[in-house]
């Protein structure tokens, strides 16, 4: 504290504006030397195949939070994305629901035994579930599905929940993606928002057809104030 | 050479096996009689002997504490003491509670002080408290083992029976008066007269006395070859009524189990936990080890995170760990697979997460082989033992949006017109349908008592998206939805 103190103090001789911006400075050249912090592990991308998905950044961010916000298809859609992921790089996977609103018969029994399904009442108990298996590390990938949990329970979250689920997540480099009906993730690092909404025409079309149309954007955290002023207008 | 591991006083040995003891604890054993079979050195002193009354030795000393004895923990003994000899010689013999004789001719020709030294390191290790004897022969290896304070090897048999009281080889009680009449009170003295004319005299019992006496008996060992059982045990003297005396105990059964099975080159597959509770009944758990390992960390972790979650009706009074060992599996690691990092952390995760939402509810599904809709069950994964296999893109035939199920179903209120639905309420959603697809019939197991039949429609409700619903003969329920704006 006295080093940092010391810092601060300009001299007579310089100009007070810059002289505040280079001590600034290197109170947090002080700072991060002596509390160094690890090195995250964000660096690597887990590609899903579909265009659409992977935005500019080439697919979903391991090490890091994702979002993917829409109608009760879109979770499923995605969930079906992230079997096909799990089938490619033969690795494992869990779905945590709260609810248990996933319908097996709808998915290979091949890509079924890459995923372990965790059905939990409420919540609360599913973000429980999240901490243990983000703790575990063993797994690729985990999809928390929080569409069909009551709007009142979710509030019930703490939002440092999430944050604490990003520093867990940097430590194990999974991907971790969270399903809900409207935002709510503030600490996700990509948010993938899907506004489509389907006829019945759609139970006639092929599945990869309707993941390939069905128009997700991919909102960096930087975009995320457009995507709110996006949210206000359209609201 | 024969060796002879000696557990002396090994009924009070396994009593307080695993027991924090106070040095000159006045502490005896008794049987199932009511008699004290053995007692610590600072009973003796108060004046308390074997084979006394309890009630007895409680008069002579009232700060006596009485012991009943262990009986499971002294086959555990036994067991641990018959697989360390095995270890130091194929050929081994059982010679009786607590002692176990090696024959030891093949072994290369070696320093037995040395040898002698190692062994009682790993008997210490595994909690053993041994005396060795080594010798030419059996007997006297016998002799040797339980003259030793720790280990005592007989390079000159002569000599080192000499000094011995004639007491030591057990002569029947008339030839022991006999001798003592005599003033023969040292095998030296005894084995200075002569042997023939004894004979003659006293028989033939007198003649093999005096073999034994001269160290010149020879025998041959019945052979055993200990059973892989590892495991350990303890009986509480009240009941338990926390997690920590367990784990304190557990820890260390595993320690030294594990240090067994590292010396058999064994690892553990599975442990069966054993709490015998205080109504009578019994706790049991199996736990399979995803990656068999001899790491008493892991196992630990494994019984530890069981105990953590653990509510029972009644307080445990006895505990048992008995583990299940297999060979140690040695494989490559997959280039091209992502295995699992740790599979005994996951499989730990697993127990957690069992605890935390029901074991019913975590799990890899099972498609049942029917067509009945919702049919599956949970199993518990197996992903490390996962075989490679390429996954075929069967989801490109998928058509249509995959379902999202209400579980239970709804029951739905639905207006029907010229055998279609027109119009749908239920607590969740309400609305009149404004396109439809169907009906989708399906039945099965007619040929069982459980035969079902289901009405399928899927339905586009007026402003809130795509559902399915179905009739049945107890009415019409709503599935799930496919697409639809939760509110």
């Amino acid at each position: 504290m006295h080093a940092a103190a010391k810092l601060i103090q300009p001299s007579e001789n310089e100009p007070a504006h810059s002289s505040i911006q280079d001590r600034v400075a290197a109170l947090r050249e002080l700072l991060h030397r002596k509390y160094p912090t690890p090195e995250l592990r964000e660096t690597g991308i887990l590609p899903t195949s579909f265009e659409a998905f992977d935005g500019s950044q080439g697919g979903l961010k391991q090490g890091a939070v994702t979002e993917v916000v829409g109608p009760t298809s879109s979770g499923s859609l995605f969930i079906e994305i992230m079997l096909r992921v799990l089938g490619r790089e033969q690795a494992f996977g869990a779905l945590v629901q709260a609810g248990a609103s996933f319908n097996p018969q709808d998915v290979s029994s091949a890509a079924l035994r890459r995923l372990l399904w965790v059905r939990c009442s409420q919540p609360l108990t599913a973000v429980k579930a999240v901490d243990l298996l983000l703790r575990d590390g063993n797994l690729r990938v985990l999809l928390l599905d929080l569409q069909f949990a009551p709007q009142r329970e979710l509030q019930r979250i703490p939002a440092s929940t999430w944050h604490r689920f990003q520093r867990l997540i940097e430590a194990s480099g999974m991907v971790f993606v969270i399903l809900s009906s409207r935002p709510m993730i503030e600490g996700a690092k990509t948010r993938i928002v899907i506004r489509q909404r389907w006829s019945l025409g759609a139970m006639r079309q092929r599945r990869r057809g309707l993941m390939q149309t069905s128009a997700p954007q991919v909102f960096d955290r930087r975009d995320f104030a457009a995507l709110l002023a996006d949210e206000k207008r359209s609201a | 050479m024969f060796a002879v591991l000696l557990l002396p006083q090994f009924r009070l040995q396994a009593v307080l096996r695993f027991r924090e003891t106070i040095p000159n604890c006045l502490l005896a054993v008794t049987d199932e009689d009511g008699r004290i079979c053995e007692l610590t050195a600072a009973a003796s002193e108060q004046g308390v002997r074997a084979d006394m009354p309890a009630v007895q030795g409680l008069a002579r000393c009232s700060s006596l504490q009485l012991l009943p004895r262990a009986k499971t923990t002294e086959q555990v003994l036994q067991h641990a003491l018959l697989e360390l000899a095995d270890s130091l010689s194929p050929e081994i013999e059982s010679t009786g509670e607590g002692c176990c004789t090696l024959d030891l001719r093949r072994a290369p020709a070696t320093d037995w002080n040395s040898w002698s030294e190692t062994v009682l390191k790993r008997a210490e290790a595994l909690e053993l408290k041994v005396a060795l004897g080594v010798a030419p022969n059996p007997d006297l290896a016998f002799l040797a083992a339980r003259r030793a304070d720790a280990f005592l090897v007989v390079q000159a048999p002569t000599a080192f029976l000499a000094q011995l009281a004639v007491t030591e080889i057990d002569p029947p009680p008339y030839l022991q008066a006999l001798l003592r009449d005599w003033g023969i009170h040292t095998l030296g003295q005894f084995t200075s007269l002569p042997r023939g004319e004894l004979a003659d005299r006293l028989g033939p019992e007198m003649d093999r006395l005096w073999q034994r006496a001269s160290g010149q008996t020879e025998r041959l060992l019945r052979l055993v070859r200990p059973a892989e059982e590892f495991a350990e045990s303890y009986e509480f003297e009240h009941e338990v009524e926390t997690i920590e005396p367990l784990l304190f105990l557990l820890r260390r059964f595993l320690d030294q189990l594990t240090l067994r099975l590292g010396s058999a080159h064994r690892v553990a597959a599975r442990m069966v936990l054993t709490l015998t509770l205080d109504d009578g009944k019994a706790h049991q758990h199996v736990f399979t080890i995803p990656t068999p390992t001899a790491d008493s960390d892991v196992l630990f972790r494994v019984l530890h995170t069981h105990l953590e979650d653990l509510r029972l009706i009644a307080h445990p009074t006895a505990l048992r760990l008995q583990i299940e060992p297999v060979h140690p599996d040695h494989q490559q690691l997959r280039f091209f697979e992502s295995p699992l990092r740790d599979p005994n952390r996951f499989g730990e995760t697993l127990a957690r997460l069992g605890a935390l939402v029901g074991a019913e509810n975590v799990g890899v599904v099972e498609l049942e082989d029917s067509h009945r809709p919702d049919a599956f069950r949970l199993v518990a994964p197996q992903f490390h033992q996962f075989a490679p296999t390429v996954d075929h893109d069967e989801e490109c035939l998928a058509i249509g949006l995959p379902l999202r199920r209400y579980r239970p179903h709804l029951p739905a209120t639905v207006r029907v017109v010229r055998q279609q639905p027109v119009e749908i309420q239920s607590s969740e959603v309400s609305g009149r349908v404004v396109d439809l697809l169907g009906p989708y019939r399906a039945s099965g197991e007619w040929w069982e008592c459980e035969q079902w039949g289901v009405e399928e429609w899927d339905v586009e409700i007026e402003g809130r998206g795509l559902y399915r619903l179905h009739q049945e003969p107890s009415g019409w329920f709503i599935d799930g939805c496919y697409d639809a704006e939760l509110r």
